[in-house]
């Protein structure tokens, strides 16, 4: 019957233990906080009020993380997952522990990070900065109002009154984490001081809502600031790869630029070269032609040459025939010019531009010449042997008006 | 009488009644933190309750139960330390069932290689004031400090000198075993559910049979040290008498030395002289338990 009686107040101060939990340590905000990883000790946050941090790695997977006093009470903690990222914000009173656990395959880490709550001075000075650069960074469009200014003056004013004597109960009530109960009883002044104490857990509970209040405001900011900082990571990620889209587009551009440009070079050299050769062809075509040309007209002459010569021959046949027949009578030398004075003379004779055919004919006439062949603009021009000698008929008849040149052959 | 008896069997009743509508609660989801702590709040006797049973049926399946007292109180204490870990952890895992929350808690633990230190010489009066304070210690600096005096009798001043710490350390010392004095140790003996007619039942056998009874204290500590030493960093090992030489002579690893050789006598026994640079400040420790801080 003792032992039942034993075990109940046993588990009842257990159960009393468990109800009370974390507000039973008695350390100060100042002392350090163990932090234990897998139920181990493995590290200390201890900023003696400051924010201080804490970073941990195992190459084990972390189960939990347990935040306990000196005093070795149960402040906080949290359970990891098995795979990837957790974090927890754990109030101990005004001060705040953040803890980040990450676990991969190869292991997991911690990170703890202690920040304490800023004094009620500094909170204020921190809001009426808050307020400063939220008025600062409004648009002004004129003058402030005279009511609102006062209104936020005073505003002002009364953060600042609360602040001072929030400032006094809270520091006087926090020196201690937890205070042990303590009857009215044992406090001979606390029956006076009632609606003292009273104003004093007011005074408080409103540092206390006013903590919590900044504190979301700072989480907000914090928040804000990492938003910010995240958009000008991208904008600026955005504008580097923009940059370098540009860059090689531009890149792109100057191979295909420069590409286009050694193709048209070479199109433009090939065409040079094509026309060149082209020309070269044409100039040794027209040289071709030309000495064709000549080249017949050599033909022609020569081939008139040859008829000329074959007449010549035929003539001189029959000269000789002639001769042989009167000679038997005639002395030599009046034989041989007879036959000189009665063989045809040939000549070539080029007109000059604009000669009529009838200036021509008229000409012809005139020389007792007969035409012959036409050939390069030269027409060839028969007549009698000329009493004069060769040399000076042609001279006589280059003087002619209508005669621009003149050969034998 | 009888209406006692009838008011008491309708108490029952109610009770049990009550128990099945918080359980019915607790197997529901819970969503947010908030909502975690008003569940599990309104529910911590049959959490704890719940969380004991598991530890018995852990005993009793290894073959460690007795039906008796210290058994009781073992499984109850033990049942209390994952309830109040659940508690605490439990809120990062919303949103969750609490009820199973806790059933998966405490089935991890007692699927560790050895869940709790458990020695049936460590359920005797002596054994549970010993596993009480060297249990704390590995949890909390100030019954750590407390243990150099519950063990060997050393004061701050002896501690300072034993582990050759400096200035600002050895102000924590102090403080250490200030809160020690003034509220660590009777929260260790709840926990553990020491009553005070066992407290003063130790301190009269000491008186009797000190040598025997420091003797005994001393194969208990060894055996609850071992064990508890696995709390500590896992680069903290026992060291050899150069490499403490070294350690105290080049000035370094003072939370290795007050850790470690509090929780370690063959260390103790080695690196006592260590600290005070020439003359020693004590004698070499020796087991002299002191039930009172």
């Amino acid at each position: 019957m003792e032992h039942e009686r034993d075990l109940e107040e046993y588990r009842a101060c257990l159960l009393k233990a468990l109800t009370v939990s974390a507000h039973r340590s008695a350390c100060s905000a100042s002392d350090p906080i163990h932090v234990f990883v897998n139920e181990r000790r493995a590290g200390l946050l201890d900023g003696a009020g400051a924010e201080t941090s804490l970073q941990l790695q195992s190459h084990v997977r972390i189960d939990t993380i347990q935040l306990r006093s000196e005093d070795g009470v149960l402040l906080g903690g949290l359970s990891a997952p098995e795979f990837g990222f957790r974090t927890s914000r754990i109030a101990l009173l005004r001060d705040t522990i953040e803890l980040r656990v990450h676990n991969t395959a190869q292991g997991g880490s911690v990170s703890a990070i202690f920040m304490p709550a800023p004094s009620l001075w500094r909170r204020t000075w921190r809001t009426l900065a808050g307020v400063a650069d939220a008025a600062d960074r409004r648009p002004v469009r004129g003058m402030l109002p005279g009511v609102q200014t006062v209104a936020l003056t005073q505003a002002l004013l009364a953060i600042v009154v609360v602040g001072l004597a929030a400032s006094q109960m809270t520091g006087w009530m926090t020196q201690e984490r937890a205070r042990s109960p303590v009857t009215p009883a044992e406090i001979p002044w606390a029956a006076p001081l009632t609606n003292v104490v009273k104003l004093e857990q007011q005074l408080g509970e409103l540092a206390q809502m006013q903590a919590k209040a900044v504190d979301t405001i700072q989480t907000q900011q914090q928040g804000m600031a990492q938003l910010q900082g995240a958009i000008t990571k991208l904008s600026s990620t955005q504008e580097a790869v923009a940059s370098s889209v540009l860059t090689v587009r531009r890149e792109m551009e100057k191979r295909q630029k420069g590409q286009g440009h050694d193709v048209e070079r070479v199109t433009r050299l090939l065409m040079t070269k094509a026309q060149t050769e082209q020309e070269q062809l044409e100039a040794e075509i027209h040289s071709l032609i030309v000495a064709n040309d000549k080249l017949s007209k050599d033909m022609a002459e020569l081939e008139q040459h040859n008829q000329d010569l074959k007449k010549r021959l035929k003539s001189a046949g029959q000269e000789v025939s002639k001769a042989i027949v009167s000679d038997r009578d005639k002395p030599m030398v009046a034989r041989q010019e007879d036959g000189a004075h009665s063989q045809p003379f040939l000549f070539w004779v080029a007109f000059g531009e604009g000669t009529s055919q009838k200036s021509i004919d008229q000409w012809v006439r005139k020389v007792r010449g007969q035409k012959r062949a036409v050939s390069g603009g030269w027409q060839e021009v028969e007549i009698v042997s000329p009493t004069i000698p060769p040399d000076r008929f042609l001279e006589q008849i280059r003087q002619t008006k209508i005669v621009k040149a003149v050969r034998i052959s | 009488m009888v209406l006692t008896e009838e008011q008491r069997a309708l108490n029952r009743d109610r009770g049990m009644s009550d128990r099945t509508t918080t359980v019915g609660r607790l197997d529901e989801v819970v969503s947010t933190p908030e909502e975690f702590d008003r569940a599990v709040s309104q529910a911590l006797p049959v959490l704890l309750d719940r969380a004991t049973s598991y530890t018995k049926r852990f005993l009793r399946e290894t073959g460690q139960w007795s039906e008796d007292v210290a058994h009781e109180k073992f499984v109850l204490r033990w049942g209390a330390e994952y309830l109040e870990r659940f508690l605490i952890c439990g809120r990062s895992e919303v949103p969750c069932r609490p009820l199973f929350l806790l059933d998966s808690l405490v089935a991890k633990q007692h699927s560790q290689p050895e869940p709790f230190c458990y020695h049936p010489d460590l359920l005797t009066p002596l054994g549970r004031f010993l596993d009480g304070i060297v249990a704390r210690a590995a949890i909390s600096r100030d019954a750590l400090i407390g243990l150099y005096h519950h063990c060997y009798g050393f004061g701050p001043g002896d501690v300072i000198a034993l582990t050759g710490l400096n200035g600002s350390e050895s102000q924590r010392i102090y403080k250490n075993f200030r809160r020690w004095r003034d509220s660590g140790w009777q929260r260790a003996m709840d926990e553990v559910g020491m009553t005070e007619a066992e407290l003063n039942e130790l301190s009269s056998r000491q008186e009797r049979h000190p040598q025997r009874f420091n003797g005994e204290s001393e194969r208990l500590i060894r055996f609850a040290q071992a064990h508890y030493r696995k709390s500590e960093p896992d680069h903290y090992p026992c060291l050899s008498r150069p490499q403490w030489e070294e350690m105290f002579t080049q000035g370094y690893g003072y939370d290795y030395r007050i850790w470690h050789l509090a929780l370690c006598l063959d260390c103790m026994q080695t690196a006592w002289a260590l600290g005070s640079k020439g003359t020693p400040a004590v004698d070499k420790p020796r087991v002299e338990l002191r039930v009172r801080p």
